[in-house]
C-alpha cells in the first residue's frame, strides 16, 4: 500500500507536469462540446412539423393553435403528399395528419375514436420522439379539458417540462463518456508502450518492485486525472451551457470512474500487445472510433443501423453513456442503472483477463 | 570469504541458438570483475540471468548467497543494476528519479546524499531528460545504489561518453569499489577493462575462453611469443586529446 502510494505520488506529479498532454486531452472533448453545443448540431429543441388539417373544424383549429404555441415545434401547414416528399428528403422531422372526422368529444358507444396519424423521419429519431411526445400530451390535455375527466393536468405539465430537454443536456453525458474512454485507452497505451520501447519497464523490472503495486499506481494516477477532467468538463457545461444535471454528481462520478477502470484494462491489454509506438494509434482508433459513432455520443444510439444495433447496444461506451445519461438527464440513481453497471463490470472482467494475458512485465 | 557470485554450468538457448554453453566462474567479494567478449558472445544473456531478469535452462547460480533460479526477487533486493540504455520515467527531476527507484525497493533513502556521491547534487531539481549523457549515466548509477547493493552490475557504462566523462565514471566506479561494493562490469572497451578490472572473463560463442587478471592475460600472451607488428607508441591520440582539452569533466 505504501509502495503503491509513493509510486502513485511520483507518477501523478510526472503526469501533471506534462501540461501539453493534459491540455490536449481536454481540448478535444471541449471542442466537441462547444461545436455541437453552440451550433446545436442534432438539436431537437426545434422539431419541424408539417400539419395537414383535413378536418378544418373547431377541434382541429384548437389543436393546431395549441401546437403553434409550443416553442419547440416549428409548424407549417402542408398537404400530405408534399409533406411526405419533404420527409423523405429529411427536410421535415414529422407530419401530423388530422383526419376529416377529427373531433375532441366524449366517445360515444359504437363510434370509432378518430385517429391522428403521425409520420416520423426515421433518420431523426430524437426529434420524432420529442415531437410525438408533445403531440400526445397536447391531445391528452385537450381530451381531459373537454371530457372533464379527472384533473391530472398538473402531472401532465410536469411531463411537458421534461420535453424542454435541450440538445446540450443530451450531449454532455455523451462527451463525458467519450472523454473517459479516450483518456483511459490512449494515456495508458501510449505511456506504457513508450516506457517499454525505451527500456524503462526493463529497468524497473530489475528492481524487486511488486508488479501489482506498480500497476495500481498507474491506475490510480489515471483515475485522479479522469476525475479532474470530468470535473472540468462538467464545470464548462454548467457555466457555458447552463446544462441541467438532474441526477447527483456523485453517482455520475462513480459511473465515470467505473468506465475509466474498464477502458484502462483495454489500454493495458493494448500496451501489452503493441511492440512499437506506431501500432498504438491505429489499434486504439480501431477500438474507439466505432464506439465514438455508434454508442450514442452525439445522437441516440438508435441512430446506428438496425442490423448492428444488437451489437452496438452492448458496446462498453454505449453502456457507459446510457448510465451517465440516465443519471444526468433523468435523475436516475445508481440502483436504477444497475443493468448498465453489470454490463460495465462484465466488460471490465473481460478487459482484465485480456490485459493479464497480454501484459507480461517479465517479458521486457 | 565465499565468492559473492558463483556460477556453475550455466546454460541458455534461444531456439536453435545456444547462447550460453555451460559456463562456470565465480566473483570474489570486493573485486571489479569484467565480462568481455564480442557482440553475440552471450555476455548480456549471462548478466541478465544473474540479475534475475531472465530464466536459465540449466546449471546453477547464486548472487550474494541467494539462488538466482529459486529467488530472483531476493537477488534483486541485494544487487544494483545499470542497464545499457539508461531509461527513466518521464517528467521527473534527478532527485525524484532516485526517489522513484527507492520506492521500487520500498526504501526511504537520502536522495541528495546519493546524488552527491555521483556528483549530481546541484542537478537535483533538474528534469532528468535535460541531463547530459555522462550525467545520465551517473544518475543511473545513483539509482542502482539506492538499496546499498552488495553487487553492482554495470552494462557498458561508458558507451557514448567523451573521454573526460569516461575517466570521471572510472573514478566513480573505483570509489564505489573502495566502499566495499563488488562491481560486475561488461564492456566493449578493453582499455577500460584493463584499467578497472581486477579480473576479466573473456566470452566467445557462449563459452568462457579465458579468466584471469588483465596483467596475467597479457603476460601469458607475451610468453607465448606474441609481438605487436608495430612498435608500441609512447603516447596515443587519446593522450593528445586529454592533454589539449584537460581532464576536467565538461558536463558537470
Amino acid at each position: 500500500m505504501r509502495q503503491t502510494l509513493r509510486l502513485f505520488g511520483l507518477l501523478l506529479r510526472a503526469y501533471l507536469r506534462d501540461r501539453t498532454a493534459l491540455f490536449f486531452s481536454l481540448i478535444v472533448p471541449l471542442m466537441l462540446m462547444v461545436i455541437f453545443g453552440y451550433l446545436n448540431l442534432g438539436d431537437f429543441g426545434r422539431v419541424s412539423v408539417a400539419i395537414d388539417d383535413q378536418a378544418k373544424n373547431q377541434s382541429s383549429a384548437q389543436l393546431v393553435q395549441i401546437l403553434n404555441g409550443i416553442e419547440t415545434l416549428q409548424l407549417t401547414e402542408l398537404p400530405t403528399d408534399q409533406a411526405l416528399t419533404k420527409l423523405r428528403r429529411t427536410e421535415l422531422d414529422m407530419l401530423i395528419l388530422i383526419p376529416p372526422d377529427f373531433a375532441i368529444a366524449p366517445a360515444r358507444p359504437g363510434q370509432t375514436v378518430p385517429q391522428i396519424v403521425v409520420y416520423g423521419d426515421d433518420a431523426r429519431p430524437q426529434q420524432v420522439a420529442v415531437g410525438r411526445q408533445i403531440v400526445s400530451q397536447v391531445i391528452d390535455r385537450l381530451s381531459f379539458a373537454i371530457t372533464q375527466t379527472a384533473p391530472v393536468i398538473a402531472v401532465k405539465d410536469e411531463t411537458v417540462q421534461g420535453v424542454r430537454l435541450r440538445y446540450v443536456d443530451f450531449l454532455v453525458p455523451g462527451i463525458l463518456g467519450v472523454n473517459v474512454m479516450q483518456l483511459a485507452v490512449f494515456s495508458v497505451a501510449f505511456a506504457l508502450v513508450a516506457d517499454k520501447q525505451r527500456g524503462v519497464l526493463r529497468r524497473i523490472m530489475a528492481t524487486p518492485v511488486r508488479v501489482p503495486n506498480l500497476l495500481a499506481a498507474h491506475v490510480l494516477t489515471r483515475l485522479v486525472i479522469a476525475t479532474g477532467q470530468v470535473a472540468v468538463l462538467l464545470l464548462v457545461a454548467l457555466v457555458l451551457f447552463n446544462v441541467t444535471i438532474v441526477g447527483g454528481l456523485a453517482p455520475l462520478l462513480v459511473i465515470a470512474l467505473l468506465g475509466s477502470v474498464l477502458f484502462l484494462t483495454i489500454g493495458f491489454a493494448l500496451a501489452g500487445w503493441a511492440t512499437s509506438e506506431n501500432q498504438v494509434p491505429a489499434i486504439a482508433q480501431l477500438i474507439t472510433l466505432p464506439q465514438f459513432f455508434f454508442s450514442g455520443v452525439f445522437f441516440s444510439k438508435n441512430a446506428a443501423p438496425a442490423l448492428i444495433r444488437p451489437v452496438t447496444n452492448l458496446l462498453p461506451l454505449t453502456l457507459l453513456n446510457d448510465a451517465l445519461r440516465e443519471i444526468s438527464v433523468q435523475g436516475a440513481t445508481l440502483w436504477d442503472v444497475r443493468t448498465q453497471i453489470l454490463g460495465l463490470l462484465v466488460w471490465t472482467l473481460a478487459g482484465f483477463i485480456l490485459a493479464v494475458r497480454l501484459f507480461r512485465f517479465e517479458k521486457f | 570469504m565465499p565468492p559473492i557470485v558463483q556460477v556453475n554450468d550455466l546454460r541458455k538457448r534461444y531456439g536453435d541458438i545456444e547462447a550460453v554453453r555451460g559456463i562456470s566462474f565465480f566473483v570474489e567479494p570486493g573485486e571489479v570483475f569484467g565480462l568481455l567478449g564480442p557482440n553475440g558472445a552471450g555476455k548480456t544473456t549471462t548478466v541478465e540471468i544473474l540479475e534475475g531478469l531472465r530464466r536459465a535452462d540449466g546449471g546453477s547460480a547464486t548472487v550474494a548467497g541467494v539462488d538466482v533460479f529459486s529467488n530472483p526477487s531476493g537477488v534483486k533486493r541485494r544487487i544494483g543494476v545499470q542497464l545499457q540504455a539508461s531509461a527513466f520515467p518521464d517528467n521527473l527531476t534527478a532527485r525524484e528519479t532516485v526517489r522513484f527507484f527507492a520506492a521500487c525497493y520500498d526504501l526511504e533513502v537520502d536522495e541528495l546524499a546519493l546524488l552527491r556521491q555521483v556528483e549530481l547534487e546541484e542537478r537535483a531539481r533538474q528534469p532528468q531528460a535535460k541531463l547530459s549523457g555522462g550525467q545520465r549515466q551517473r544518475l543511473s548509477i545513483a539509482t542502482a545504489l539506492v538499496n546499498q547493493p552488495q553487487v553492482l552490475f554495470l552494462d557498458e557504462p561508458t558507451t557514448g561518453l567523451d573521454p573526460q566523462a569516461r575517466r570521471n565514471l572510472w573514478d566513480l566506479i573505483r570509489s564505489i569499489q573502495a566502499r566495499g561494493t563488488t562491481v560486475f562490469l561488461t564492456t566493449h572497451y578493453l582499455d577500460e577493462a584493463e584499467i578497472l578490472c581486477d579480473r576479466v572473463a573473456i566470452m566467445d560463442e557462449g563459452n568462457i575462453v579465458a579468466l584471469d587478471p588483465p596483467r596475467k592475460l597479457i603476460d601469458d600472451l607475451l610468453a607465448r611469443g606474441f609481438t605487436k607488428p608495430v612498435l608500441q607508441q609512447k603516447a596515443n591520440l587519446e593522450d593528445v586529446f586529454l592533454d589539449l582539452t584537460g581532464h576536467e569533466i565538461r558536463d558537470a
